[in-house]
């Protein structure tokens, strides 16, 4: 029981149930299972792109251009998709992952090859990525009408009357679960981001994993530039602005350490949920707009007093009483 | 028959330059299969720097590197492991976020035929190691949770499981007490009858005489002598080492003890010890005996206020000590050396000169200026005494060898001229001649009127110096005796709880 009051995945689970509770007394229609669902599609992209920031805060980094790579991702296979409309969705897709991917690469080069401290290159590339917008698009914006209905009508699909977006969800967290627990890549992360030096001396090659990170953050990037697009049915010059900021903030709620080599993928999730579910429930229980911004700083910062109690290092057991 | 035409492993001509250093020059070194091979050397001779060009940490800046015959370049630390080439090193390079069981494998995780990580063989065989070295430690602990000793018995297990034909181990028994190295030694004969080679680093050159089969000396990064072990003895080893006859033991001081000074009464913590008594007196050398996490260490970090504890009372001077954070022991005049040096003790991106004032700023500076001159003075007067051997005042202390790492940061704690002084395995890491430095200073401390606690694993060390030896076992004070009374076979009894 004291182990289970310790875990902070247990206490971050408590909160979320706590919290829907909660607001469902205040507000009973939210937590109808549609209305429920509804938060759950909401927060799909943002859960996915906390998982594969992830990734990169766990070898003591930060991708901070992830909303700019989507929004670019996103703009240019909607212009593509306006002049070749007959083209199928898939292949959107996969030209919006691709493209997320390289945007990615070029961060990764940046940083381990051009030794650019990660903070420049992905601040850098932030504001590159999000004034390319511009230049692709003249400062236009794709609307609803102009994509081919195949590219829209994917992420209205439901199963279990769950959404495709929350479905896509769950297969990247499946995915990213073995990816961090069972595969030596994964276990190659923690160690790396755990103690850089350390990992020199077994043959960890960091620039590779560095470079494979920051691939990996920008193919989901891209993944979400196209869900991002098909669910809001318009792609413009500001969409998911700041948006990397929200992801970040789940990260460290989620118990993700900022020092690297700590956090679990189900934390991460929960923590994305947690973010999520506060995103949509204070403006369900009518709470002003800059006391929702004050209950979510306040909140975030009460899970990393959480972390931080949690870590402490525990007494060995000498003597048997 | 097959007969061995190749030595196993060959150095020709080896050199490694840091700036303003020569760390290895011209070295010859040659590793037979099925032997155990000691490389000696004082504090900064180039021992650790050899090991690191075999595991591929550092390239060497001349001179070629043979294995069985033929020439390699070991370009990385992956390289030298698909060499079949593993080693311990020296300082930790662990992951103290990821479990015991994490930590052995890492870098060489078993996987399934799906590429996925195994991690129910992965447990088996962690047990099956720790196992073997009688270590009481779980396969999920982090290592966060775990003490100096049983870290190093990890890193132990992380250089047998590789099955390497080179097992390389710099300095495994530092900070091991008597127990644990004696299991140390069933498993490197064992790995000798596999028909493997050892090159074992050791500062304790009686471990070295008894399960060495040859030797390779080293000084100032140059080769000196090279030959098997029945050749020769203790004595020769330390004058190739020290490059002249040297006397090891200095007897201890004879000082006449005092009046009781300090005193712990009844001091209980939960799950670590209880029933601690014990006394110092003035000008007394008092020992602290125990297998590794008997809780020794535990017992003093309280009383330092790192840690806290539940019941008891710390008594100085004949008045009650409430002391709740080492800044409060160390106002009284009581200061604990970390057994944890490289982490607590040192700030690598320091000069050494730094490292050795920093405890006594205060005392330096006249209006806030640091005096430059009382500065170098005490750091000079305490880098000859102890042998430190640094190349230039401003150079880092992370650059220098392990030992002379450690010697840094007990010249820093010496400096403060405390009246309790305890120390935590003060000489663990540290070569012959800098060892009986220490013990000398010891001497001349008490003989000025400090009162020393010394945790040691080393029984000689505990039989030379100290008056009276504390053995703990499980958190619990087994016996206090006088050191003059007892054998070294009646304190090993009481450490292992018999
Ligand atoms: N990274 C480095 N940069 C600069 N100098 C270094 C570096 N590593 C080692 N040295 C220097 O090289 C010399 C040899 O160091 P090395 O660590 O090989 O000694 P050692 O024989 O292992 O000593 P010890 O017994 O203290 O472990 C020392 O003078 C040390 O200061
Ligand atoms: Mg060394």
């Amino acid at each position: 029981m004291m182990n289970l009051i310790k875990n902070r995945d247990f206490i971050l689970f408590s909160i979320i149930i706590f919290g829907v509770i909660l607001v469902g007394i205040a507000n009973p229609y939210f937590v109808k299972p549609s209305s429920l669902s509804d938060v759950l599609t909401d927060t799909s992209i943002l859960i996915i792109l906390a998982l594969s920031q992830m990734i990169v805060i766990l070898i003591r980094a930060i991708d901070l251009s992830v909303a700019s790579n989507l929004a670019l991702s996103g703009m240019l296979i909607s212009l593509l998709s306006t002049v070749y409309p007959e083209l199928p969705v898939v292949f959107f897709i996969i030209l919006s992952c691709l493209i997320g991917t390289f945007l990615g690469v070029l961060n990764g080069v940046s940083i381990a090859i051009l030794k650019v401290p990660f903070i420049v290159t992905t601040l850098g590339t932030l504001s590159i990525y999000r004034g390319l917008i511009y230049f692709v698009s003249d400062g236009k914006q794709v609307y609803s009408h102009e994509f081919s209905e195949s590219f829209l009508a994917l992420i209205h699909y439901k199963f279990l009357s769950l959404s495709f977006l929350f479905w896509v969800a769950v297969f990247v967290f499946v995915v990213m679960y073995i990816l961090l627990n069972h595969t030596r890549f994964g276990r190659n992360l923690y160690s790396l981001g755990g103690n850089p030096d350390a990992a020199k001396y077994i043959g960890i090659n960091e620039n590779k994993y560095v470079i494979l990170a920051y691939s990996i953050s920008g193919f989901f990037a891209g993944l979400c530039g196209y869900l991002w697009v098909a669910r809001y049915s318009v792609a413009s010059t500001q969409i998911a602005i700041g948006f990397e900021l929200t992801v970040i903030s789940a990260c460290v709620v989620g118990g993700i350490s900022v020092m690297g080599g700590v956090g679990t993928v189900v934390g991460c999730t929960l923590g994305a949920l947690l973010i999520g579910l506060i995103r949509n429930a204070l403006p369900a229980v009518d709470i002003s707009q800059f006391w929702q911004l004050a209950i979510s700083g306040a909140i975030i910062l009460i899970a990393i007093i959480i972390n931080t109690k949690t870590e402490q290092r525990k007494d060995k057991t000498i003597m048997v009483e | 028959m097959v007969v061995c035409l190749f030595m196993k492993l060959e150095l020709k001509k080896i050199s490694k330059f840091f700036p303003g250093i020569k760390a290895l020059q011209s070295v010859d070194f040659s590793l037979k299969q099925n032997s155990i091979h000691a490389l000696l050397g004082e504090n900064g001779a180039g021992k650790s720097t050899l090991v690191k060009i075999l595991c591929g940490v550092y390239q060497p800046d001349e001179g070629s590197i043979h294995l069985d015959g033929q020439k390699e370049v070991i370009q990385d630390p992956t390289a030298s492991l698909n060499l079949g080439i593993s080693a311990i090193h020296q300082e930790s390079v662990m992951f103290d976020e990821l479990s015991v069981m994490e930590n052995i494998f890492i870098g060489n995780h078993i996987t399934k035929s799906n590429r996925l990580v195994d991690w129910t063989s992965m447990e088996k065989k962690t047990i099956e190691l720790l196992g073997n070295l009688e270590a009481d430690i779980k396969p999920e602990e982090k290592i966060k949770d775990l003490s100096i000793a049983q870290r190093h018995i990890v890193q132990i297990s992380r250089s047998l499981v590789h099955d390497a034909d080179i097992v390389i181990m710099d300095e495994p028994t530092a900070s091991l007490s008597q127990k644990e190295i004696d299991e140390l030694y069933v498993i490197i004969r064992n790995l000798k009858k596999q028909n493997k080679s050892i090159i074992f680093i050791s500062h304790k050159l009686d471990e070295v005489l008894e399960i060495c089969d040859e030797f390779t000396v080293l000084r100032d990064g140059e080769l000196i002598k090279t030959d098997l072990i029945s050749n020769t003895n203790k004595d020769q080893l330390v004058t190739y080492m020290a490059g002249r006859e040297i006397s090891q033991i200095f007897p201890k001081k004879h000082v006449k003890i005092e009046d009781e000074i300090f005193s712990v009464k009844n001091l209980y913590k939960k799950t670590q010890f209880k029933n601690i008594n014990f006394n110092l007196r003035k000008k007394e050398i008092l020992g602290f005996y125990g297998l590794v996490g008997s809780g020794r260490t535990e017992v003093m970090k309280t009383i330092f206020g790192i840690n806290k504890f539940d019941e008891g009372e710390v008594n100085f001077k004949n008045k009650n000590l409430n002391i709740t954070k080492p800044k409060d022991a160390i106002k009284n005049g009581i200061v604990y050396l970390s057994e944890e040096r490289q982490n607590l003790g040192m700030t690598g991106l320091m000069s050494v000169k730094d490292n050795i004032n920093m405890a006594i700023m205060d005392k330096n500076s006249q209006y806030l200026i640091l005096d430059k001159l009382k500065d170098l003075q005490n750091a000079s007067e305490l880098q000859e005494k102890l042998n430190i051997k640094v190349s230039y005042w401003s150079q880092l202390a992370q650059s220098l060898s392990g030992g002379n790492q450690q010697k840094t940061v007990i010249a820093k704690w010496l400096s403060t001229k405390p009246e309790v002084l305890i120390l935590d395995e003060p000489t663990k890491g540290i070569d012959v001649r800098s060892k009986s430095a220490v013990h000398e200073f010891m001497g001349e401390l008490v003989d000025s009127g400090m009162s020393i606690i010394m945790i040691s694993s080393e029984l000689p060390e505990i039989l030379g110096m100290c008056d009276r030896v504390v053995v703990m076992y499980k958190g619990l004070i087994k016996n206090i005796l006088e050191v003059s009374n007892t054998s070294s076979e009646e304190i090993v009894k009481l450490a292992s709880g018999e």
